[in-house]
This record gives structure tokens, sequence and C-alpha cells, in this order.
């Protein structure tokens, strides 16, 4: 390059940096970048994937794209302004009704659907000939006089097909049951048993008229842009429309949660890479300097080698780019299929949205890690030639500002929130400044046992001693990369292993609930026959909270979202004589047999945090219709780990259950069922089939099932954190590889074989990988104590164990990584230490 | 010349018709051309001659660094050609010693360590005991215990010395010993090896450019485009 001034740019960035690429930095470099935009598109196709799929899936739950409701038929001039926007309109009008069997005495409150063709116009309405029967996909609507019954009412009532159900003043005939309806699954079901009958049969029932309690709703599909304008339209106040999105506010926040957990890990790949990329580039930069040193003293102008080494940089930008979006991609579906079994939906192909976002992290990383070292080298001195004394390299504080910056950036573009990002910053100087801390202890400590060795593992000690700062970034960067790895798999496991066993083996699977009054005694019977001697049955009433201290409250008197939720709606609450030794007592002393008949309630910690309670406080609940104020006796914390029937608040005995006063009541009651006597649920419901027991074994194994895969998917990003994790340590080792080959050449030139050599390598990664691995399990175990004793309230000791694995897997994984990425240098030839080098 | 040297002591290092060629431009260079050498126990040679004439080379070569495009070489006894790699090193373990032009010290171990490193790869259990001793020799008893980079450039060399002595070996080969160092210190170098290569006995081949340091060994060989002069 002897004439700078006529050189393209391009054309010699394009050159330098397949020259440039066999140096160990620009690879570096790369992989860096390229795990940092993997990582980050893995899960940023997949977040976007599972939210588009859940906007689809809200709508099925939704049975729409949209719904408008109200208790009054909407306004002409409204209703012909959505149907201008060109959505799908299906009206459907539900209240409830006591329903009858034609051929019996039995009735049953039940819920009624009056639905046009074409319901439900999103999801699937399927319908069986028998319980748990095969299921067929329903027509439009149900055919004139005909009805289709849920299991409940069928169960309820004792249905069976052709049978002849009295809806108000009209009869119809049971022609199918309800297997699936979209917007009755799991825990949004109703409660009260439905049916469906075809909207044009409603008059005849006689059962809507003027005053009577109907909910009319309006199930709107349609286009995005079709939707959106039908949202515009200015509805009454009277009229709610409700869209998927503020529909499922629960999946809604679990994909906000699940989103948060994987974006930290990829943050914590974000910031190990930054890392590995700003030495790379530190390291590139000092070789640059000769070589612009060179090129100034053949005339090449500072503004012409500042463009091709910008070229060159962006260059390496897209390279990594591309690297990175198509490990990407493919991390992406390994998510998605992590994910499938949990999620039940078919997620879309995936779109391009977080593309440009991964884009825009690849160039701010280059341009706040990367551009401001390889740029200073812009600045060497052409005399640098002659004499590298006379050119020593400056810090820059261009370059720690653009650091800083790049780095609130990121975290920024990825946590998407402000509180996010300074959490994981946070976060990540604190746990890195500890785990330093703990690496420069043990560092420091490696001279004691370096002299107890033999050549080789002196040697490779003394490499680690020798590069202390560098030893304790490695150890500090695979620690994180460790550490978090470990926390989601061994101490995750651990927890719930120490939880497990702090719950007796016979602490109750099983609850029942529906069990009615009149069905206690024989229970106890039935109980009694198979052993259970003392089944204990609480009673359960609902009511709902009117009134504090004689002030009327409403969801709307509290701020908290939580309580808001609580008071909304109707809860249970229980009485009882004593209480057992899953209380606490907070303030206030348990009652004995003098509180019979007092309006006295002791009320959980969690109800005198939401409603701001002490003792003395008068609560005021309605009974269906009967208001009753009960007075705050005690306050008591319940250990729910016991797996017994509990309530926030319970009432002493002889009020609730007084004579004259019936509230609606139920009893409940758990127990615990080995599971080689599951026979006798069978039993159960075939003796009391209005009895609904509840398999506790089974829905713990369901949250678990689904908290498994979400750790799945962290560990799966986690990996990308230990490989960025891996890349700093690579970056450290390209910093002293020059030094390695030239002391490899001298061992050899004085007899050493290359056993002798291979051994001193494998103990100084050996050793190194054995403390980052071991900072890691200290830290992880630091954590888990701390999660143990002051979250969870467990019992939590030493581990030796997760020592040993932490201090196993470092060593293992380091010692692989070290060895691959050196194994070159043990090939050094002896010749490298004579006066002329290699040649 | 014939690089014989008369006398009835056995040879430890014999050459014959070396050639070394590298291709260069899809061009082959000699840069050893069929020279042949011998030198024996005790003696001390020096090979001089300009920069690029083959000195390093040759030097590589002797010492079992680098493998000869042809002929052959017996080193203390043995054919350098019927060894692999690692067999050559463990020809040189404890029986060949090196000073480097830039003293090359492991900066991880203590100058005491880096003594004791060619009596450890010898395998000998007195290693500890020699380095100490040839440390003293030097004068560096007090500075056992530093690491190269908190020494000056002359102690290192001293130290490299050491490393060379330490482990009393039969040859010594010396790449440019004072090529890195101001002139005074430099003599006071070559005035240390000179005295321990007397006392120890070996047999010291080194390279240099001065030939005032030449001038202080039994022969001088000078190579010119890869061949001695005559």
């Amino acid at each position: 390059m002897t004439d700078a001034r006529a050189a393209n740019p391009l054309r010699f960035a394009f050159q330098r940096l397949r020259r440039g690429w066999t140096s160990g930095e620009l690879r570096v470099l790369v992989l860096a970048l390229a795990v940092a935009a993997a990582a980050a598109i893995a899960v940023g196709l997949f977040t976007d994937r599972v939210r588009l799929a859940l906007e689809a899936g809200a709508g099925d739950q939704l049975g729409a794209d949209a719904v408008v409701s109200g208790r009054d038929p909407l306004p002409a001039q409204t209703y012909d302004a959505i149907r201008a926007t060109g959505v799908r309109i299906v009206m459907i009008t539900t209240f409830p009704s006591v329903v009858a069997r034609e051929d019996g005495d039995e009735t049953q409150l039940a819920t009624i659907k009056a639905v046009e063709a074409g319901y439900p116009l999103r999801g699937a309405l399927r319908l069986a000939r028998e319980p748990f029967g095969a299921t067929e996909p329903a027509p439009p609507q149900p055919a004139r006089g005909e009805v289709w019954v849920d299991l409940k009412l069928w169960t309820h009532l004792g249905l069976r097909l052709g049978a002849k159900l009295q809806v108000g003043s009209r009869s119809f005939e049971i022609t199918r049951l309800i297997a699936e309806e979209p917007g009755r699954s799991g825990a949004f079901a109703e409660l009260a048993p439905s049916l469906l009958i075809r909207a044009e049969d409603l008059a005849d029932t006689g059962l809507v008229g003027p005053g009577s309690r109907v909910q009319l709703s309006w199930q709107l599909g349609g286009t995005r842009e079709q939707l959106k304008a039908a949202e515009a339209v200015k509805l009454p106040d009277a009229w709610k429309f409700t869209t998927p999105e503020n529909a499922r506010p629960e999946v809604r926040n679990s994909l906000n949660r699940a989103r948060s957990f994987l974006n930290i890990a990829v943050l914590a790949t974000i910031l190990l890479s930054a890392a590995a990329v700003a030495l790379a580039a530190r390291q590139y930069s000092q070789r640059l300097r000769d070589e612009v040193a060179l090129l100034k003293v053949l005339g090449a102008r500072r503004a012409f080698i500042r463009q091709v080494l910008v070229l060159q940089v962006l260059l390496l930008g897209l390279i990594a780019g591309g690297l990175g979006a198509a490990v990407g991609v493919g991390g992406q579906s390994v998510l998605a299929n992590l994910a499938a079994p949990v999620l039940k939906i078919t997620l879309p192909t995936p779109g391009w949205l977080p593309l440009p976002a991964v884009l825009a992290l690849v160039l701010l990383m280059l341009a706040g890690f990367a551009l401001p070292p390889v740029l200073a080298s812009v600045e060497s001195s052409p005399v640098r030639v002659f004499q590298r004394a006379a050119d020593p390299a400056r810090g820059s504080a261009a370059g720690i500002v653009a650091a800083v910056v790049a780095i609130a950036a990121l975290l920024w573009l990825q946590a998407g929130s402000v509180k996010l990002a300074g959490f994981v910053l946070g976060g990540a100087l604190a746990t890195a400044g500890v785990l330093a801390l703990f690496a420069w202890l043990l560092v420091r400590g490696l001279a004691g046992v370096r002299a107890r060795g033999g050549l080789s593992w002196r040697f490779g000690l003394g490499n680690i001693a020798r590069r202390k700062g560098a030893a304790v970034a490695q150890i500090v960067a695979l620690g994180v990369a460790l550490m978090a790895l470990l926390l989601v798999t061994v101490v995750r496991e651990d927890l719930l292993a120490t939880w497990k066993n702090k719950l007796p083996a016979t602490t109750p699977n099983q609850f029942l609930v529906n069990i009615l009054p009149e069905q206690v005694t024989p229970l106890r019977a039935f109980f009694a026959e198979r052993g259970y001697a003392d089944l204990a049955l609480v009673p359960m009433v609902r009511g709902r909270l009117t009134g504090l201290n004689g002030q009327e409250v409403t969801a709307d008197s509290f701020d908290d979202p939580e309580t808001r939720r609580w008071i909304n709606r109707e809860f249970n609450l229980s009485w009882t004589d004593r209480f057992g030794d899953d209380s606490t007592f907070l303030q206030g002393k348990p009652w004995g047999p003098e509180a019979n008949g007092k309006p006295w309630v002791v009320v959980d910690e969690y109800g005198v945090e939401r409603l701001k309670l002490k003792l003395g406080d008068t609560m005021t609940l309605d009974f269906a219709g009967t208001p009753l104020t009960f007075e705050v006796h005690a306050t008591r914390k319940i250990n729910w780990d016991s797996f017994r029937p509990n309530f926030f608040v319970v009432a002493a005995p002889g009020v609730l259950d007084a004579p004259g006063l019936s509230p609606p009541l139920q009893w409940i009651t758990s127990f615990y069922l080995p599971s080689e006597k599951r026979a006798l649920l069978r039993e159960l419901i075939r003796e009391f089939p209005n009895v609904t027991a509840i398999d506790l074994d089974a829905a713990l194994n369901q949250v678990r099932s689904i908290v498994d895969r979400i750790v799945s998917a962290l560990e799966f990003i986690f990996l990308f954190t230990l490989l960025a994790g891996l890349i700093v340590m690579m970056a450290v080792i390209e910093g002293s590889r020059a030094d390695r080959v030239r002391e490899t050449g001298v061992l050899r030139a004085l007899g050493a074989s290359s056993r002798v050599i291979r051994q001193g390598l494998i103990a100084e990664f050996a050793v190194l990988g054995l403390l980052a691995g071991t900072v890691a399990a200290l830290a992880a175990q630091a954590l888990a104590w701390a999660l143990a004793v002051g979250v969870l309230e467990l019992p939590y000791g030493p581990r030796p164990l997760l020592w040993l694995a932490g201090a196993a897997a470092g060593c293992l994984i380091v010692t692989a990584a070290g060895y691959l990425s050196l194994r070159r240098v043990l090939t050094t030839s002896p010749r490298v230490v004579l006066a002329g080098g290699g040649a | 010349m014939s690089a014989d040297a008369a006398g009835l002591k056995p040879a430890v290092i014999v050459a014959e018709n070396l050639t070394q060629k590298i291709v260069s431009g899809g061009e082959q260079i000699a840069i050893l051309d069929a020279l042949s050498l011998r030198v024996t126990a005790g003696e001390s040679v020096a090979i001089v001659g300009a920069s690029g004439s083959g000195k390093t080379t040759l030097l590589s070569l002797l010492a079992g660094l680098d493998s000869p495009t042809a002929g052959s070489i017996m080193l203390a006894g043995q054919p350098l050609s019927s060894l692999d790699e690692d067999g050559r090193a463990a020809l040189r373990a404890g029986r060949v010693g090196f000073v480097f032009q830039s003293f090359q010290l492991l900066a991880g171990l203590t100058a005491l360590e880096n003594v004791m490193l060619p009596a450890e790869l010898a395998g000998r259990a007195d290693a500890e005991a020699l380095a100490r001793d040839t440390l003293a020799k030097v004068g560096l008893a007090a500075r056992t215990g530093h690491y190269p980079y908190q020494l000056s450039g002359g102690e290192q060399q001293r130290v490299a010395i050491a490393r060379a002595f330490a482990a009393q070996p039969e040859i010594l080969f010396a790449d440019e010993p004072t090529g890195n160092l101001d002139a005074a210190t430099g003599s006071r170098i070559v005035d240390l090896l000179f005295e321990l290569n007397r006392e120890r006995g070996a047999t010291l081949v080194l390279v240099t450019h001065d030939l005032n340091l030449a001038a202080r060994c039994d022969r001088v060989l000078r190579l010119r485009a890869g061949r001695f002069d005559d």
C-alpha cells in the first residue's frame, strides 16, 4: 500500500480484513458479537411469536377478535357505525334461569346463552354425544327447539340425549353435549352449568322481558384495520369494548414475566460479550498501532486510515450479525419447541420485527466497545516505526464515555424498561464485584499451593499468578455464567426438594369441595369405613366485603390492584371453634368457648395488609343479601404448607351458622391419599357425584411442568451466557498468546517434552476453571440461602455437593475450552526463541 | 575449510553435509549448503557471519531445535535424525544449555525456578541446590525469589546464564548473548560466561556479530552464504 491517496477505502478494508482474519482478536470479536446477537434474536423472535399467537389465542378465549358488551341493546346509531366498519357481528344473550328436566323433579340454576348463527366467531365449539365421548365440530347454531348442554348441567340433572328440558315456558330437546367452548377452559370456566339455544327461540321462553337480568354481547370478527375502526366507534358509558389484550391480563402478565427472565439472561450474555468485544478490540488496536504508524510513514492520510478502519469494523459487524442471526433463528425454534407443550398453541412463523433491533444491538456494541480503541490507533505516531517507546498508548476518556453510553443504551434496548435495565446493571455490578473479590482472594491463595507441585503444576499456576488481573476477569466472566446455570438447575431442584422434604409424608394431596351440608355425615361415614377416622370437614360460605369500620367500601376504595380483585368478588370464609398448629397468632389470642355467638373474626396477615386492619376494626360482610358486621379479634399467619383448608377470614362459631341465618354453604376437606388407594376416588364420585375432588399432586405437577419449561428456556439462553463467558476467556487468552508461544519455545529448547508443556497448560486452565466454578457455586449457594431463609422460610445449610458440582463443571468446561484454543501453541517449534525468530 | 579440530578428544557435535533449504516466492533458497562441522568436548567455537548468512539456522539445527533438509547431525553421541521432536527434547534436557539474546526467562517463574528448570526437566532431585549454587556464582543469591520483571536487563541475562549452567550441561549454545545489552554490561556477562565455562568444562558453541567476543573462543568459523569461509 504505497499510494494510499489513490486507494479505495472499501477495497482496502476488505483486503485488510481478509489478511487480518488469521489474527485471533478479530475472530474473538466476531464470535462475541455473534453470540450476543444470537441470544437476542432467539429470545426476540420467540417472544414475538408467542405474542402473536397469544393475540390470536386470546381471540379464541374470547370467542371473537373483540367483544362489545352491555345490559341493553346497543343504540341503533352505534350498532350501525360498528357494522359499517365491515366487521362480522354475532350477538349473544346471556342470563341465569332455573331449568328443569321434564320427566323429573330436579331443577338447576343455569346460565342460558341464546346465540346467533356463527357462534363462536373465533375458536372451536365442539360437541359430543356422551360425557367424554368423541367430539365433533358444532353447526353454526342449534336448530329450532334444540338445546346443547354442558357437562355440569348434564351431570347435575342426570340428562341424556333426546331428553326434554324445560327452559322458561318452552321445552327443548337435548341434542348434544358441549365438549369444548371458547372461553370456558381451565381456570376461566364459568362456575354455573350452562346451555346454548338458538337466538330465535329466546322469545318463546318468555324469560326475557323488561327488568330481566340479561347480559348482551356482540362478538366482533374482522381484519386488524376493521377492528381498529370498530374500537374507534365511541360507545356510550354503559357498554364496554373488550379486546384480547385487555381480556387476558393474567396471560399477558405471565408472558411479560417470562420475557423479563429471558431478557435478564440475554442482558447477561450481552454484557459478557461486550466485555469480550472490548478486550479483543483493545488487543487488536495494539497491533494496529504499528501498522498505522507504517501506513503514515508510507504516506497514508489519517482520514483515509479512519475510513478504512470504520469500514472494517462495519464489515465485521455485518459478518457477526449474519452469523448471529442464523444461530438465533435456530435458537428461537429450540425455545419454541421447549415451550410448545406448555403453551398448547401453534406459534405463527417468526416475523422480521426483532431483526432491526438486533442490528441496532450489534452496531451499538461496535460503536461502544470496538470503534473507540480501534480508532484510537489512528493517533499513533509515525516515529513508532523507529522507536515504540516514543509513542506510548494513551487512555481515552472518549472511549470510556462511549462504553458507558453503549451499556446504558444496550440495557434500555434489550430490557425495554429503565427499571429492569437498572436492576440488571445494579445486579451485574454487585455480582461482578462480589465474584471479583472471591476470585482475587482465591488467586492470592494459590501462592501457597503453587510450590507444592511438579514443574507443570508450578508453571501452570505461575501463569495464573502472573496474570492476576486477567485471571480475575476470566473467573468473574465464567463465574457469572456458571452461577446462572447452577441457579436454574441444581439450586432450583435443591430448593424444591428441601421444601418437599420439609412437608410430612402424609401432607394432604386431595381436596374435596362442593360438599353439601346434608352430605357431611354420610361422607364422614364413607371415609371412616375406609380408615379415615378423623376427616376434618370445614364449612365455607361466600361473602362480599361491603364496609370497614362503618364506612361503605367497594373495589374503588382501594388503589392496590390485588386488593381490588379480592374485594371485587365474593371471597370464601369459614368459622371455627379452635385453631390448629398451622396458625401463628400475630396479634390477639385464639378464642375459646366464650367466643360462641360473638361477631368476631380472625384475619390472616394477607387480609390485614390488604385492608390495613388492626384489632378492634369492624368488617361488614354481605351474605346473599344479609349484612353482618364483625370485629377483628385477632390476626394470624397461616402456614399454607399444611395443605389443610384455610381462610383469610375466619369467624367465631354460632354466628354464620346461627338459626335463622342460612347463607349458601358448602363444606370442604383435604386428606392424604396414597397413590395405591386411588380407587377410593372412583367410589367417592359414584356415591357423591356432586362432590368435586381436586388432585393436588396433579395440580402441582402441572404447575411444575410449566415452570420446568420456562427454566429449560432460561437454561438454553444461559448456555449463550456461558458461551459469552468462554469468549471473554478466549479474548484474554488471545492477549497472552504471543507470550505463550515464546515460553513454549523456551521450554522446548530447554528439553521439556510436549507432555510437560501440555500438563502445564491443563493445570493452568483446570485451576482457573476450578476457581470460576467454586466462585460460581459459592455465589449460587449464597443466593439460594438468602432465598431459602429470607423468602421461602426453609432451613438451608451448606451444600458441599453443589460446590463440588460447580468446581467440577468449571474445571471441565474451562480446561476443554482453554486447551482447544491453545492446542496450536503446544506445537510451537523451539526455534522461535532464537534471535532470528522463526525465520 | 574442514571444520575438524585436530586432537584426540571425543567429538560431541558432528555435522555432515548439512543442508537447509527453504521455499520463498516459489523458489528454493539454500540457507546452509552441504557444510560439515566437528566440535570436540570442552572446545569453544564461535560462529560469525553477516545477517542472513545462516548462523542462527545452523545453531538451531546443531541443537536439534529444527531438522535439516539433508545431512546428518550427531549430538552428544546420538544421531538427531533418529529422534522425533520429543526425543530431541529429552536429549537436550540436562545435557544442553542455552543462552539467548533476549534472555527468554519465563515470566511466571522466579529467578530460582527459572534456573531450576533444566535440572528439573532432566529429572534431577538436586535441582534446587544446583540452582541456588549457580545463582550464587552469578552474584544473585539475594534475588532468588524475584520475578524477571523485577530484575534489570543485566541481571536477567545473569539468571539466563545461571540457568544455562545449573544442570551442568555438556554442551552450551549461546545465541548473540550480548545482543540486547549495553557494552559494559555485555562485557561483564561475557566474562561470566567464559569463567563458568572454564570451571564446568562444557563445550561452547556461540553465534555472534561481536568479533571481540568471537576472538575469546578456541575457534572461529565464518559463515557466508550457507558455507564456511575457507
